[in-house]
């Protein structure tokens, strides 16, 4: 592989489109070279590669080494779609796939996979000069998304991420939220939010704090406010359901069109969610039996609710109460929110806050010191539970990670709260979530840590897409996958995960590293399969990648799961946040301090 | 009587001078001449290979890219097509030995190499290569091994055209070496 440094990367910019950076992946060495002499002609500056898995390296080095990037559609060691997926969850790049197949279907797929244009071979000088557009009008479609948001500059690749949680609320209502105008649409391609918006959650978080009074309190959005929103959500209509009128029906005090819209958004990413895992989970589901999303949800709600007097803020019941509505799910959740945080353990990406941090931790102890007795309650309700907490101990133990070890002694007790209301609670649990449940378990395992990436579900959860989940739902899947994981758990060691690329087709990766809990809802809910070899703690966004790669879905993106990780772990405020912020994790793993950021609710106190 | 010995001497002189220089514009020319033979052959060489259905218009564009910078390109890319396009055939040849009936693997194959003919200008080999597919989707194995024959044969016959192509230009040489004289 002939690597040419970007020496000029920043003159070639200038001459726009003269000097850009292009990267060629194609296992054909005779077209490799062909397409490297005819984009010299074109003039770019060009880096080639006959492998994926170097491409995927190259890019993860530096996200801002390229402009763009011409994959071969068939290629031995990765098929080009999943490389097409990969570079654009993680890098939201342009991508523009190569083929001699010209079939419709072929060039069907790789559209909706995400690419921005199919060539056919023999490509053309004429065709090559003209890509250059691709990246031009990537940067105008974020720059327009963009231009609430007080961070991001427009340049290209970090514009995506206008607001991970507007992008996803875009169908129904940007006119809801105030950041609606902000957030800019992720990916039209890309089904899940894409995690890219490590920027946009930033600044949707500073932009919803900032500008609507950050001292306000933040809302707490309890079981009760929660029902009444689903109530006027379905009342409405999901697709029709605005703010405002949710507002007006909910007729709650204190409560601004802001908190609803924010609110709305998540729930919104969560029924995706929900519905996405759902579909994929129905064995899983099946497998772990009506258990326990509801009466996790119940415990863990009930733990969340216990768990005040430790979270400073009450991010969590935000987020349960959006599971309430969901189902089940929440409650595996909220677990794994309380549980996993423990494991979260700050995220190497992202900066934990220092409220998230804490919370982290607190989640963290709390998983640690709870888990076996967290384990038994789990036992009792839910298998996953169990699971999880054996996740959470692996994975948290491993993270001590800086805060971990002095709040052992908070989760504990909290933990077992939590626990031994999720068991009051088994009953409760919807079937439904049961589905929702394997794959939350999934995902949260996998969320669960970062570090850990992915652990292999052992085929509990077959989502390999959703790993958007919060920490709530890296809960549930920790649960999950706690009972396999524990083979895994080991992984702790985020160093470990040695082949991205190579993840066994384990159907469920689970995110071993989770520790946190769930951090990476997304990931873990993606492999179900027995990813051990990715347990071995994916070090970061590598051993996520290559776990998403196996996954497809991995809409979060490990970058965003890690930096999902950091704030979401962090507290149990965020314990909601975390609900909260599965979704909008998936946008923006950008925040340290996931806690407060989850909720942009504002304080409900 | 001594200046008409010494004029006809002079005379003579100027005589040998004179085809002496003609000798040299001879042979300067014909040297010339065979630079432009040999460039003539290779031209005439490869418009025979373009009429005859062996390259098509994809092998212009390798040729408009060979530039200064890469001032042989075209062979470079070509060796590089054989020695690749060698080893694709031999995994198919292994792949019908052994496992005759994975079409899927054939077919895999035979995209890649397809793919490579396709960028060179490789035109009959790569009308046989979508025929092996053909067979590959039909299932037919003796298609495929029929076909598979066929195609290697396309193959030694366009390698050892493009050989002697090249061989012939390297010959000519740039135009700059034709007018010194062979001497």
């Amino acid at each position: 592989m002939r690597v040419q440094e970007g020496n000029n990367r920043m003159a070639g910019r200038d001459q726009f489109p003269i000097g850009m950076r292009v990267l060629a992946v194609d296992d054909d060495p005779v077209c490799l070279k062909l397409l490297d002499t005819l984009l010299r002609r074109c003039q770019y500056h060009v880096t080639t590669t006959n492998q994926a898995a170097k491409a995927l390296t190259l890019l993860r080095e530096n996200k801002d080494m390229f402009d763009l990037v011409i994959s071969d559609v068939h290629m031995p060691d990765m098929d080009g779609f999943k490389l097409l997926e990969l570079v654009g969850l993680e890098m939201d790049l342009p991508v523009i796939m190569l083929s001699a197949n010209g079939e419709t279907k072929t060039v069907m797929k790789g559209i909706t996979h995400g690419a921005c244009d199919y060539l056919l071979k023999p490509v053309r000088l004429e065709e090559l000069k003209n890509i250059w557009q691709h990246v031009l009008r990537r940067k105008f479609t974020h720059r327009e998304k963009n231009t609430n948001l007080s961070a991001d500059d427009l340049e290209s690749d970090k514009l995506p991420n206008a607001n991970p949680l507007q992008a996803q609320g875009q169908h129904g209502q940007n006119s809801s939220s105030d950041n609606s105008g902000r957030y800019s649409k992720k990916r039209k391609d890309q089904n899940e939010p894409e995690e890219e918006d490590d920027g946009e959650d930033n600044g949707l978080d500073n932009d919803d704090t900032d500008p609507s009074a950050q001292k306000k309190p933040r809302v707490v959005w309890s079981v009760e406010l929660h029902r009444k929103f689903v109530a006027a959500v379905n009342q409405l209509g999901i697709d029709k359901a605005v703010p405002k009128r949710i507002l007006e029906l909910m007729n709650v005090d204190k409560l601004t069109r802001e908190n609803v819209a924010s609110h709305l958004q998540k729930y919104r990413l969560y029924l995706k969610r929900l519905s996405a895992v759902a579909s994929q989970q129905a064995s899983l589901a099946a497998a772990f039996g009506a258990r326990d999303p509801s009466y996790l949800r119940m415990g863990m709600f009930e733990g969340l609710q216990s768990y005040h007097p430790l979270a400073t803020s009450n991010q969590i019941p935000p987020s349960l109460t959006s599971f309430q509505a969901t189902g089940g799910s929440l409650l595996n959740r909220a677990n794994p929110a309380t549980l996993g945080l423990p494991g979260l353990s700050p995220l190497p990406n992202k900066s934990l806050g220092s409220n998230p941090l804490n919370e982290l931790n607190k989640f963290q102890l709390v998983n640690l010191p709870g888990n076996p007795n967290h384990a038994n309650l789990l036992n009792n309700q839910l298998p996953n539970e169990l699971s999880f907490s054996n996740i959470t101990n692996n994975a948290l133990q491993p993270r001590q990670g800086a805060a971990a070890a002095p709040f052992h002694p908070k989760p504990i007790s909290f933990e077992n709260r939590c626990l031994t209301k999720a068991e009051n609670q088994a009953l409760e649990i919807p079937s439904s979530s049961n589905d929702i449940m394997g794959r939350d378990m999934k995902c949260q395992s996998s969320l669960y840590n970062e570090e850990s990436k992915l652990l292999s579900f052992g085929g509990a959860s077959q989502n390999n897409a959703r790993v958007q989940w919060r920490q709530d739902e890296l809960h549930e899947s920790s649960l999950l996958l706690s009972s396999y994981l524990d083979s895994r758990v080991p992984n702790n060691n985020f160093n470990a995960m040695a082949d991205p690329i190579t993840i066994p087709a384990t159907p469920t990766s689970m995110v071993q590293g989770l520790n946190g809990g769930g951090l990476n809802q997304r990931e873990s809910v993606a492999t179900s399969g027995m990813m051990g070899s990715s347990v071995n703690g994916l070090t970061g966004m590598t051993n996520y990648d290559s776990q998403m790669k196996q996954r497809d879905e991995y809409s979060l993106g490990v970058s965003r799961v890690q930096g999902g990780y950091g704030s979401n772990g962090c507290s149990l405020d965020g314990l909601l946040n975390s609900v909260i912020k599965m979704e909008r994790d998936e946008m923006s793993y950008s925040d340290g301090d996931m806690g407060c950021d989850m909720y942009p609710l504002g304080a409900c106190m | 009587m001594l200046m008409i010995c010494y004029s006809l001497y002079l005379i003579h002189n100027l005589v040998l001078l004179r085809y002496h220089l003609l000798d040299c514009y001879y042979i300067e020319k014909s040297n010339r001449m065979d630079y432009v033979n040999t460039r003539r052959q290779a031209a005439s060489m490869r418009k025979c290979l373009f009429d005859q259905g062996y390259l098509d218009e994809q092998f212009y564009q390798l040729e408009d890219l060979q530039d200064d910078a890469s001032p042989n390109f075209v062979e470079e890319v070509v060796t590089l097509f054989f020695r690749d396009s060698l080893r694709l055939m031999a995994n198919i040849d292994q792949s019908l030995d052994k496992c005759a009936k994975d079409f899927n693997k054939l077919d895999v194959y035979m995209q890649q190499l397809k793919g490579s003919c396709t960028s060179i200008g490789a035109s009959k080999m790569k009308t046989e290569c979508t025929v092996f597919r053909d067979y590959c989707r039909d299932e037919n194995i003796e298609g495929c091994m029929r076909s598979f024959q066929k195609l290697k044969r396309e193959h030694s016959v366009l390698r050892q055209k493009l050989e002697s192509y090249f061989q012939l230009l390297r010959q000519a040489g740039p135009i700059e070496c034709a007018t010194r004289p062979s001497k």
